[in-house]
């Protein structure tokens, strides 16, 4: 034993010259007589691949496999099981598990299931990792001898041995996930579904095991996790975990079974907040082991997933929000990172409770967290964040930014890590909803937040980004005109390279339609009809093309897109109805308070009052394109049709020239009808 | 929710009130409803309409193994959506009706789940706003039929309260065939629902007021309104609920949004 308890524990050197020492002399007395020596060779060796240190066996060698299939093919099972262990620690690559089983290894398998236990159980184990995330093996075992194969692993997973039973339902969970097509049957998973729930109660390794086998066999599936909710697998872990302490291991496992049967099913979370297990699971964000820590915020994680738990406040409360909060400041990364999971879910609570959270002293931690240099720490923090903003009132609002200043948001908006930008761009969209002052924020200060974003909206990045930078825009253009201005500017910049087209073009071309969506209620802000300066943006919109763009889209195969694109074109007429008139009006004003400035009389009709309809906006064009002034008078003849109205152009030719750009573009017949009534009536 | 059971309720069985309000009668026709309803029970899929103001159209019936598409997602039925307006709750008694206000929580098309709370402001008898949590299945032919099977409702309550929802009739031909199994929902612009509310918020149970019922709910993707008819056998029929999005300002829309892991 002393010499076995060595070779298992040995250094990387020792093994080594074990290995070489072990093989050789076993396949020295391989043909020979010293049965004795055979069978301590092959213990040794045994003893050797089970240690993770040990070097893989190169299966792709021929020679190799060769005397693999030597020892599988021996009548002594002590080296038959020696062939499988070496098969259970060296197969991991496709290519492998396709070599072996080209060499029909796992029939020799099968055979060998007639064998001890321990080599049934050997046997089981590199059955498993064969089959394992290989499609290709695992539909031909599924095939084999008809069926049979698979048959018999099925009929293991009620041997008398508790380890044979584990070790059977493991291969078929590995089976199952490389090829579900073969394993579809619903009987033998709830069947697997019942002995592993049975295992969580045999002591040792194996009822260790069994709650990560459940957590296995059930991820990501929500039948699977309704069958086995349907056989109290919530009630039956709660209660084991309940009647032990949370010192072992598997503590550990079944908190994680339980996390996994929380992640889908509603009813699942309302099962486990039923029981007393909630209070364990307090306790276990306290507890000294850091995987139990991380077990433990995985299950509120999952169960703070329910609208229905968090909207009645039970996670929100101060006993939780502690424990969790202190674990922000855990020395272990991937306890802080679990931590952050729940907080992130439970933040976006909506009982007034959420002041909780925000006095807890988890604002200042995430703001210094979503500095981390860890990518996913910093990720995870601003995604905290940004649910913590959910409809946060105003006063809490502005508490979070002065936590975070405006830098931190700028450079978090042009992080390295796309994840971190779009969720950084979700916070400040949350942020700018129905806060005026934020908005002003995000306007002010040099406009830094605005650039950061224009930044990235103009290099096109990622679809989340840009979606979520859209709708910073719309929040920002449901304000007043200023707002509304600060955004045209970013979607329709009043510079000299106009040659370049606006992103917003390539946005609403988009395939992903929560970006055409977004970018469609954007449009319609600015173009809202009741607000003062709307019809002026109809026309520089559709001078920048993005009018005639969204008429494009009226077919839209998404419903949501359809109906923006109609409202968009209805605001349009809307406008033209409404302001048309209004926008020449103001044209004219500009121009006679041009002409004022320039000591000059005003040439054309004037409007009584219409001084009070001065648009803030047509102002500042008027100072802003003083060169437009020269085409003042151009009545007749052709315009240039790329040409603007500018301040300067008399009411006839801003008209003229809105109307051509407009029957060029084929705008609406409707409001060339309106600028023409205008005109004739005058 | 509504008021407790009352007197004169009592003493007026609403059933006369149906009676009136019945818009299909007869024992052939209960039992083509029931046909219909049981029917609807199993899942199929049909071909998309063209145009989303069409009435959905049945299905060809040649991929009727595939699955149901999902309502269409609709950037106004979200979270974090709110909408204010009314519930009528006059009785034979008295006009009365509350201010609401209703907030989405949650929204799952794929499972057909929504959640929200909804407030009734000025409840008589009440000190402070009442606050319910309400479950929503939305209508998607493959989650839940338009038949609800459940909390007190046959299938003519099914019907005389879809029916209520002008937005309904084009598709009342086909669900009387074959339970509206058959309809493709997922490019229409109105998304049907139930919500059912679950508990109170902020108030006990003996606050005075129900939750036994439940509402039929209609929504209208284009422009944000929800109407909806309160129905507990207990209660005055045909509490109108009306309700208009409120994130949109004077001057646009506005959008929050969150994200679990």
């Amino acid at each position: 034993m002393d010499l076995r308890s060595k070779l298992a524990d040995c250094s990387s050197t020792y093994w080594h010259i074990a290995y070489i020492y072990g093989c050789n002399k076993f396949l020295y007395d391989f043909g020979g007589v010293y049965k004795q020596v055979v069978d301590a060779s092959a213990r040794a060796l045994r003893m050797i691949y089970q240690s993770k240190l040990a070097p893989k066996f190169d299966v792709n060698n021929d020679e190799n496999m060769k005397f693999l299939l030597t020892l599988l093919n021996r009548e002594n099972e002590n080296v038959t099981e020696l062939a499988a262990n070496i098969i259970s620690h060296s197969c991991d690559s496709n290519t492998e598990q396709l070599a072996l089983c080209a060499a029909g290894v796992p029939q020799r398998l099968i055979n060998l299931f007639g064998g001890s236990m321990n080599l049934r159980d050997a046997c089981l184990d590199s059955m498993t990792a064969i089959i394992r995330n290989n499609w290709e093996v695992a539909s031909r075992f599924a095939l084999m001898d008809h069926g049979k194969a698979l048959r018999s692993i099925v009929a293991l997973i009620h041997d008398r041995s508790p380890r044979t039973r584990l070790l059977a339902c493991l291969c078929l969970i590995s089976l199952s996930h490389a090829s579900p097509c073969h394993f579809q049957d619903r009987q033998i998973k709830t069947k697997l579904i019942l002995v592993l729930l049975e295992l969580v109660e045999e002591p040792g390794h194996v009822g260790d095991d069994a709650p990560l086998a459940l957590t296995t066999l059930i991820k990501d599936s929500v039948e699977l996790q309704k069958q086995a909710l349907s056989t109290n697998a919530v009630q039956k872990l709660s209660n084991h975990l309940l009647a032990n302490s949370l010192e072992s291991r598997r503590a550990v496992t079944i908190l994680l079974a339980l996390a996994e049967l929380c992640s889908k099913l509603e009813e699942s979370r309302s099962q486990l907040m039923s029981v007393q297990a909630s209070t364990l699971i307090l306790e276990a964000l306290k507890h000294t082991c850091a995987d139990i820590r991380v077990a433990a915020c995985s299950c509120l994680k999952n169960i703070s997933r329910s609208s229905k738990v968090l909207s009645a406040g039970k996670l929100s409360c101060d006993t939780f929000i502690a424990p969790l909060v202190q674990l922000l400041y855990d020395s272990s990364t991937s306890v802080q990172v679990a931590a952050l999971g729940a907080i992130c879910n439970i933040a976006v609570n909506l009982t007034p409770r959420k002041s909780i959270l925000l006095h807890s002293g988890a604002v200042t931690q995430l703001v210094h967290l979503s500095k981390s240099m860890d990518p996913t720490l910093r990720l995870k923090a601003v995604w905290a964040l940004r649910n913590i903003m959910f409809l946060l009132n105003p006063k809490d609002k502005d508490f979070i930014l002065k936590e975070l200043t405006l830098s931190t948001l700028s450079s978090l908006i042009c992080d390295s890590e796309q994840f971190v930008q779009e969720q950084t761009l979700a916070l400040v969209h949350n942020l700018v909803d129905g806060y005026v002052d934020a908005v002003n924020y995000v306007i002010g200060d040099d406009g830094m937040i605005l650039n950061a974003i224009s930044r990235q909206l103009n290099n096109a990045p990622a679809p989340g980004v840009c979606t979520h930078g859209m709708f910073v825009l719309t929040n920002v253009a449901a304000g007043g005109e200023l707002n509304k201005e600060a955004v045209m500017n970013i979607l329709v910049p009043c510079r000299a390279d106009r040659v370049k087209q606006s992103f917003v073009v390539n946005f609403l071309q988009s395939k992903d339609k929560q970006l055409r969506v977004a970018t469609l209620w954007c449009i319609l802000n600015l173009i809202y009809p009741k607000c003062e300066a709307s019809s002026v943006r109809v026309v520089r919109l559709q001078n920048a093309g993005l009018i005639s763009q969204v008429k494009g889209m009226i077919n839209d195969p998404c419903l949501d897109c359809k109906l923006r694109v109609r409202m968009v074109l209805e605001h349009c007429l809307d406008n033209a109805d409404d302001g048309f008139i209004c926008m020449l009006k103001q044209y004219h004003v500009s121009v006679t308070s041009t002409s004022q400035v320039n000591n000059r009389r005003p040439v054309d009709v004037d409007y009584p009052g219409a001084e009070l309809s001065l648009s803030s906006f047509v102002g500042e064009e008027a100072r802003r394109r003083p060169e437009a002034s020269s085409e003042k008078g151009k009545k007749g003849g052709g315009v240039d049709p790329m040409r603007r109205p500018a301040a300067g152009d008399s009411p006839f030719l801003a008209a003229r020239l809105v109307d051509e750009s407009m029957c060029q573009k084929n705008f609406d017949w409707r409001v060339r009808n309106m600028v023409e009534a205008s005109l004739s009536s005058e | 929710m509504a008021m407790m059971f009352m007197f004169l309720e009592r003493k007026y069985p609403v059933i006369s009130y149906y009676i009136s309000e019945f818009l299909v009668s007869g024992k052939n026709h209960r039992a083509s409803l029931l046909a219909a309803a049981e029917d609807a029970g199993e899942g199929g899929r049909h071909r998309n309409p063209f145009l989303p103001d069409l009435p959905p159209q049945p299905s060809s019936g040649q991929d009727a193994n595939a699955g149901h598409p999902s309502p269409p997602s609709c950037s106004l039925l979200s979270a974090g959506r709110c909408f204010a307006g009314t519930q009528n709750v006059s009785n034979i008694q008295k006009d009365e009706a509350w201010k609401v206000n209703v907030r989405i929580h949650g929204c799952d098309l794929e499972q057909g789940y929504l959640c929200g709370t909804m407030e009734a402001l000025n409840v008589p008898l009440a000190d402070t706003p009442v606050v319910t949590f309400w479950e929503g299945e939305i209508v998607d032919a493959k989650n839940y039929t338009f038949f609800t099977g459940k909390w007190e409702a046959s299938p003519e309550d099914d019907i005389r309260h879809w029916s209520k929802f002008p937005s309904f009739t084009p598709l009342l031909s086909q669900i009387e065939t074959d339970g509206g199994k058959s309809l493709d929902l997922s490019n229409y612009a109105y998304i049907f629902m139930r919500w059912k509310e679950q508990y109170f918020v902020n108030v006990g149970v003996d606050c005075g007021l129900t939750i036994a019922g439940f509402y039929y709910v209609c929504f209208s993707c284009s422009d944000g309104s929800i109407s909806g008819f309160y129905y507990d056998p207990n209660s005055s029929p045909f509490q109108k609920l009306e309700l208009k999005c409120t994130n949109e300002k004077d001057s646009g829309f506005t959008f929050s949004s969150y994200e679990l892991q």
